[in-house]
């Protein structure tokens, strides 16, 4: 190692060899460039969606149900009578994500998707104090944090499969949709799907990562970058939910 | 195999738990914001609104991207390398939306 250090640190020689020209770890540019590549992948996902959704009339402007008022169990046949849910028209989000769970029965929409976003924010903060932590070396530091991080990725994925159950519940599907264009419920079910299976393997390489930790191997290998490489993917997923929300319940 | 290792990085500022905690306020008040929108502009359907919410978005992504992914703190050509082949998606995204006004068009109902 010793002799890495006689070497010049002169901006001219950037390119020179004997270093990183980017001042990163192979590891860590391979990192950006597979998120780089599963960027391209989420937006021909969303692209997709916005093809379809602009191909259809926008939703009409609900003066039915007010916030916190009282659910009926026939609340989508109400809706699909009131021209509301139609194969014609896309359906307006707030009548679709309208339930929150313990709180049966009241309108209550985007509310539950808002905590859902809280959530991820909050596990992504957690996950960036992880990686501070280890600059500092700070074990005990790393494993609290990395612990905040997998209970927020597992209540994320917890409250994503209460969503899921209540829609598929009422007879959404890939093939069937009873909130307007069988499209819509096609588009949610992949898209939020696959960030799903994203986040679940987040959840997972957190866990390796975690008892890696315990462990102490990386206390012996003299650097955590390993938890700031798996941050990196953490706080993708992070983002692509930005977009995820963003054009499926707001727009 | 109790060797170690030498890594090269950028480094972080020091007041870097500061500027964590700030990005989280930044993105919990504009997730706020989104909401309060969305009810404030309900009977609207007008391009704008759609513009506005992705512009709140990409403010999101551009805050978790520099600070949380430490984008801001590395060297100026890896943060190119990384961002600028993203405005090939501008370009799907123009495509794919002037196409769907063509089939908009032409759908029968």
């Amino acid at each position: 190692m010793s002799n890495t250090a006689t070497l010049s640190t002169d901006n001219k020689q950037t390119w020179g060899g004997g270093k990183s020209p980017l001042s990163i770890s192979y590891g860590k540019l391979m990192m950006w460039v597979f998120l780089l590549s599963d960027a391209f992948t989420f937006s021909s996902l969303l692209v997709a969606y916005g093809f379809v959704r602009f191909t259809f009339t926008t939703s009409l402007p609900n003066e039915i149900v007010k916030p916190f008022s009282h659910l009926s169990h026939t609340f989508t046949e109400e809706m699909q009578k009131a021209g509301m849910f139609v194969t014609e028209r896309w359906p307006s989000p707030e009548l679709v994500f309208n339930h929150f769970p313990f709180l049966h029965g009241i309108h209550l929409p985007l509310m539950f998707v808002s905590l859902m976003t809280f959530i991820l924010i909050f596990s992504s903060v957690t996950m960036v104090l992880a990686v501070e932590a280890g600059h500092r070396m700070a074990k005990k530091e790393v494993e609290k944090y990395m612990l905040w991080t997998i209970i927020g990725g597992a209540a994320f994925l917890g409250c994503q499969a209460w969503e899921w159950t209540n829609l598929i519940t009422e007879g959404a599907s890939l093939q069937n949709n009873p909130f307007g264009p069988t499209a819509f419920a096609a588009l949610f079910f992949i898209v939020t799907g696959f960030h799903g299976t994203h986040v679940l393997s987040g959840v997972i390489l957190n866990i390796i990562i975690y008892i890696n930790v315990v462990n102490d191997t990386y206390e012996k290998r003299g650097h955590y970058e390993m938890v700031e490489k798996v941050g990196l993917y953490w706080h993708f997923v992070d983002l692509v939910w930005v977009f995820v929300f963003t054009f499926f319940y707001l727009i | 195999m109790d060797h170690i290792e030498h890594l090269e990085h950028t480094e972080s500022p020091a007041n870097m738990k500061k500027q964590i905690w700030n990005t989280f306020y930044v993105l919990l008040v504009l997730t706020v914001v989104d909401i309060a929108l969305y009810f404030a502009l309900l009977s609207s359907h007008s391009i704008y609104k759609n513009i506005l919410f992705v512009f709140l978005g990409l403010v999101k992504a551009f805050y978790i991207v520099s600070v949380f992914m430490h984008m801001k703190f590395e060297r100026k050509f890896l943060a190119s390398i990384i961002i600028l082949p993203m405005l090939f998606i501008c370009f799907l995204i123009w495509l794919a939306l002037t196409e769907a006004g063509y089939t908009f068009d032409s759908r029968l109902f």
